[in-house]
């Protein structure tokens, strides 16, 4: 990752400026939403592997702001939803697409299932991410 | 299946308040099937975007629009060797991949 840092150092004009966009761990909430409400579940298990992933990005774009690669502009988070139409599809995704990373505990699966099965027809189940965005400007001449 | 992701576009708006793409070249790392580069695909002068997935890759270039085929470029490559010589681009997106 450090590497990676290093190489869009080196291919950014000297005012250049690097997009970092990335969903952070943090519990993601579960969500059953219709028009008429929606309503809170639980949250995700994050998996150590998760973390480790998270933490390891966090060092790398430490040690870049440390070697005064980058200078760290700004920063937000905000939510990215994933949303199925049923509690079924949102479990086959999870175990396909981010099984080791995240899970749902078995009553939380059972709370959003009954919730949907009595929610309005326009009902879908979400999954709200925690994402990072973080704007950083190249610093050159410091080498 | 019928997955939405990010129905509410909070990724698209939130992209476009922090950085101004217009007239930029830019470069996308880890831009898989083109779902972020297509959020901003319309300012920048030109996009280089890479991943190391063939598959994600040959996805992306299927669904460029025929309006973007001069400007939007995906590549095989991965981030610790970037093929490109230095000071070519004025934007660097890191899509989902540090």
């Amino acid at each position: 990752m450090v590497h990676a840092l290093s190489e869009i150092r080196r291919v950014l004009i000297p005012s250049g400026i690097l997009i970092d966009l990335r969903p952070v761990l943090d519990r993601w909430q579960i969500e059953v939403a219709s028009m008429r409400e929606v309503r809170e579940m639980g949250q995700m298990q994050d998996f150590p592997v998760g973390l480790e992933d998270d933490k390891a990005a966090n060092e790398s774009v430490a040690h870049a702001a440390r070697n005064r690669w980058f200078t760290r502009e700004q920063e937000e988070f905000f939510p990215f939803i994933y949303s199925w139409d049923s509690p079924n599809e949102m479990q086959k995704w999870i175990e396909d697409e981010w099984e080791g990373f995240i899970d749902l505990d078995e009553q939380t699966k059972q709370a959003t299932r009954s919730a949907w099965a009595s929610a309005d027809a326009d009902a879908r189940v979400r999954v709200k991410m925690k994402m990072l965005i973080a704007k950083w400007k190249v610093m050159k001449g410091y080498d | 299946m019928t997955l939405q992701k990010d129905p509410e576009n909070k990724e698209r708006k939130t992209l476009q308040r922090f950085v101004d793409f217009t007239n930029k070249r830019v470069l996308e790392i880890g831009c898989g099937e083109g779902r972020l580069t297509w959020q901003y695909a319309k300012s920048p002068r030109s996009i280089f975007a890479i991943d190391l997935d063939a598959d994600a890759l040959r996805v992306a270039t299927i669904d460029r629009p025929s309006d973007l085929q001069n400007k939007v470029h995906f590549l095989r490559a991965e981030s610790e060797h970037v093929p490109f010589a230095k000071e070519t681009f004025d934007i660097a997106v890191l899509a989902w991949s540090l």
